[in-house]
């Protein structure tokens, strides 16, 4: 069955390509990782997915349902979710109050509902509570529930993001580099993490990531984009054979390295 | 849900006492007490909008007059009840309060600030110069409050009505702040891209936080017409909107309590500086000052200080909100720019 | 046609003003991207400084403009480094928080120096009130010297920012403060010389504009707003553009007042600032999008 599927995206800015005739299929289930050099339009390709930016060409489809051209909030109402590269947990609130933001468009009590705090919504803000206790225990970070989402380290921040999307119960998430600044420790939590993530709640992974390791370890297959064109996809041991590849990486000497490391 | 001891036996005190105000005082700090209440509905109202949703509105004094002059017109021109004329005004506000959500989908920060003090001011314009509807700059004397049967008279009556429609919006407001739509408000203040991606939508909760403070800017607009008698449009001018921003300002952004606290100090501090006489602006402007410099997150953070007080979405610091750089374009993360999103961080 | 070329000539004039103070709204927004809501108020007292020296100490008219100017350049100064700096972080309602209560206090001190409430003061023009022909349109001849005044100050700024090392380093804070920070350029005094700079101008409009009007404490937030939709014209970030809008402002005024009422030229900057923000964000003379992305 397939998830996402990505037909002929194209966007320019201002007269910059920066994504050229992208498609590919995600199957349900997957776990993909997209990596290239830096500038490649990996976050783009992932804004534009989400709605934030608006494709040139090409159709972007989320369980069989066409999503091109419609707004952030419609794309998330039917079940993608987003975590970022910057931290984008909201200042003002907790991190208990972070997570049960997730859980908005899964709720039903409006203003009046609200002002007058009926039953119906006292037991909803009640029920959502509870699930959102939930979520940081299943993402480790219970112990912070009260303290405010920027106190964090920006890992954990991301990990919190991670909890936000999932307790909304989303059909995919879209990762970006979820794994930047953190410690090796961290890195294989964040490995098992994700592995449960898809594995316990059946939620359908694409992330950016620049920690090879984590990228080589969990995903099923692999995404390359250069100048915003895909230049490869495949299985993760084929992809750091591929010539094209350590092509456009050697392009950049830092990434080389990393990718070699 | 926490228990909110603190802050609820606070303002349980607070009103418990403005309510014997009337059996003790003389006329005059019964008119204080009922200003104050309505400048509670005014801050309360104005903070959901800004402090909360995080949108920079100058409009507020504008629905203020809205509201107090649809009360009195409808009652004056059309012979409407009280009863009827009140909520007319503040829907009213409500509705005009909801158009300026249209400038602030596409601005932020300083611009919508400045195109809806633009609006304020042409609004009081039309209230000058629409002589046949406003009865231009010399306004309109509009009926006091008249429950006749019942043996209240009229400054009682108001005062009364003042301090339940006060309860209530306050408690709105509390109740408000404490569910799906309180988070919401934060999340599009604090951040519109990862609001947008977890399902929340933008131009609603916008619309609905216009909506919310333009209603509450007309129901205090529709109090304060039989309260002074009279209806003209100086009292819903320039120096009426800094004083509303200042009571959010000094109270404390984005915390129900602050506007209840911001708003009587205010109070308190415009009857004090009569008696400064000519040098009143020079100490006004002196004592704004002062709290932006030395306490820029408002009073009540010495409230929050106590043990037992808490209060929800209330991690806030203003000076992350609106600072200059946030509403530069270019510092996005998720900017236009390809280049910039994708190697901003490293 | 009388009617037009007396409307041109006044237009331009007040347009010229205009220009003056969207010049230094442009200038300080432009290196601190936020909007000094006192401006009017310092051009205010730049306006009565100027009367103290010129008609109460019988000083000549043009040792009175550049005294104005001078003390224009230390209020600003000042205010910058005292009020401004340590809230500079603290973000728009702060800022704007604190512009407000100054412009209590200088509206304050005009009125307790000056005057009672409300008080206008007239200052004396320096050229004959008879109007003399210019290519077939009757000007006054005082309406010409602040023209003439006012495009000379313009001028003088344009080279300053222009020519010297300071208007470099401006321009560069204005461009990228963090940048120009870290190849050495003091931000923090650039700061300082910008409100101070920006203030001295609106000095040399007050000076200017003083002999055609009235003063009076209240004068602030009217120009302020009226400035403000000339810089916003221009897309507030364009000096070219806040001086082509400051006319711009002047003619749309002289013209609505002259042609359809007095009423609707009180009311027209107002429409125009809800006008432009709204639909066209970027200003008539290209400047970068105020939009948020």
């Amino acid at each position: 069955m397939t998830m996402l599927s990505v037909r002929g995206l194209s966007i320019s800015f201002g007269g910059v390509q920066a994504l050229n005739d992208v498609s590919f299929d995600v199957e349900a289930g997957e776990i993909i990782g997209i990596i290239g050099p830096n500038g490649a339009g990996k976050t783009t390709l992932l804004n534009t997915i989400s709605g934030l930016n608006r494709a040139t060409a090409g159709q972007v489809s989320l369980d069989g349902v066409p999503i091109t051209g419609l707004r952030p909030t419609q794309i998330a109402t039917l079940g993608l979710g987003r975590t970022f590269q910057m931290s984008q947990l909201f200042p003002g609130m907790t991190v208990l109050e972070n997570v049960m933001s997730g859980l908005h468009r899964k709720m039903r009590a409006g203003a009046f509902a609200a002002a007058f705090r009926t039953r119906s919504m006292r037991e909803e803000e009640q029920a959502t509570a509870e699930k959102a206790w939930e979520a940081l225990r299943y993402v480790g970070m219970e112990r912070f529930a009260h303290h405010p989402g920027t106190a964090l380290s920006f890992g954990q921040q991301r990990v919190i993001e991670i909890a936000r999307t999932l307790i909304g119960e989303p059909k995919l998430v879209l990762l970006d580099e979820p794994a930047v600044g953190l410690s090796v420790n961290r890195v294989a939590e964040l490995d098992r993490l994700l592995r449960r993530i898809r594995d316990e709640k059946g939620v359908t992974l694409i992330m950016i990531e620049h920690v090879v390791r984590l990228v080589m370890g969990v995903c099923d297959r692999v995404l390359v984009l250069n100048y915003g064109v895909k230049i490869a996809e495949g299985k993760p041991e084929q992809i750091v054979a591929d010539p094209q590849v350590i092509e456009a990486y050697l392009g950049s000497e830092f990434d080389a390295k990393r990718l070699a490391s | 849900m926490r228990l909110l001891l603190g802050s609820r036996q606070f303002l349980f005190l607070m009103f418990a006492a403005l309510a014997v105000v009337p059996a003790v005082a003389n006329p005059y700090i019964l008119y204080i007490c009922n200003l104050g209440m309505l400048y509670v509905i005014l801050a309360v109202g104005l903070n959901i909008l800004v402090g909360y949703a995080g949108q920079f509105a100058l409009a507020n004094a504008a629905m203020f007059g809205i509201g107090a002059y649809g009360a009195g017109l409808l009652q004056v021109k059309l012979g409407a009840p009280y009863f009827l004329a009140a909520p007319g005004g503040a829907i009213l506000a409500m509705l005009i309060g909801t158009v300026i959500v249209f400038p602030a989908l596409r601005l932020s920060g300083i611009y919508l600030g400045l195109s809806t003090l633009a609006f304020a001011m042409f609004s009081q314009w039309v209230l000058l110069h629409w002589n046949s509807v406003t009865f231009g700059g010399g306004g309109f004397p509009a009926p006091h409050l008249d429950l006749s049967p019942l043996p209240i008279g009229p400054d009682t009556g108001i005062y009364f009505l003042s301090w339940l429609v006060t309860i209530a919006l306050v408690a709105f407001a509390w109740s408000l702040v404490r569910s799906r739509i309180g988070r919401a408000f934060v999340a599009v203040r604090d951040g519109e891209i990862a609001a947008q991606s977890l399902g929340i939508d933008l131009l609603r909760y916008k619309a609905l936080a216009f909506a919310i403070s333009g209603f509450y800017a007309g129901t205090a607009g529709a109090l304060y017409a039989p309260l002074l008698g009279y209806v003209s449009p100086e009292g819903f001018d320039l120096f009426q909107m800094i004083i509303q921003k200042s009571m959010i300002v000094v109270g404390g952004m984005g915390s129900v309590m602050g506007s209840v606290l911001g708003a009587a100090v205010m109070v308190f501090l415009l009857e004090l500086l009569r008696a400064f006489k000519s040098t009143q602006e020079i100490v006004f402007g002196s004592i704004l000052i002062a709290f932006v410099m030395f306490r820029p997150r408002g009073l009540v953070t010495l409230l929050q200080r106590l043990p037992g007080w808490e209060e929800p979405l209330s991690s806030f610091d203003p000076r992350r909100l609106f600072a200059p750089a946030a509403s530069e374009p270019a510092s996005s993360p998720l900017g236009a720019s390809p280049e910039l999103a994708d190697e901003g961080r490293r | 046609m009388m009617m037009f070329g007396y409307l041109l000539a006044s237009g331009i004039t007040t347009g010229a003003l205009y220009a003056l103070v969207a010049l230094g709204i442009t200038v300080v927004y432009k290196a601190t991207r936020s909007v000094n809501f006192a401006h009017g108020d310092l051009f205010m007292i730049g306006g009565f400084i100027a009367y103290t020296f010129h008609v109460m100490w019988g000083l000549p008219y043009v040792v009175a403009l550049l005294l104005a100017v001078a003390a224009g350049f230390a209020i600003g100064a000042v205010v910058e480094r005292l009020a401004f700096r340590p809230l500079r972080d603290q973000g728009l309602v702060s800022l704007l928080l604190a512009a407000i209560g100054l412009s209590f206090i200088l509206k304050g001190t005009a009125r307790a120096v000056w005057g009672g409430k409300g008080d206008f003061i007239p200052f004396p023009p320096i050229a004959t009130p008879s109007p003399i022909s210019v290519g077939g349109i009757l000007v006054v001849p005082q309406q010409l010297i602040v023209l003439a005044g006012a495009i000379a100050v313009m001028a003088i700024f344009a080279g300053l920012f222009k020519f010297t090392k300071l208007g470099r380093m401006m321009q560069a804070t204005a461009d990228n403060a963090k940048a120009a920070k870290l190849v050495g350029i003091p931000v923090n005094r650039v700061y300082v010389y910008t409100m101070a700079i920006g203030t001295a101008i609106a000095g040399s409009a007050a000076v200017l504009m003083a002999p055609i009007t009235l003063l009076y404490p209240d004068i602030g937030f009217v120009l302020f707003i009226k400035s403000f939709a000339a810089a916003v014209l221009g897309g507030l970030t364009s000096i070219p553009g806040a001086v082509a809008g400051g006319f711009l402002i002047g003619l749309i005024e002289a013209m609505s007042g002259g042609y359809i009422s007095t009423q609707v030229q009180d009311v027209s900057s107002y429409i125009v600032i809800m006008l432009v923000l709204v639909f066209m964000p970027q200003g008539l003379f290209g400047g970068r999008a105020l939009r948020r992305v």
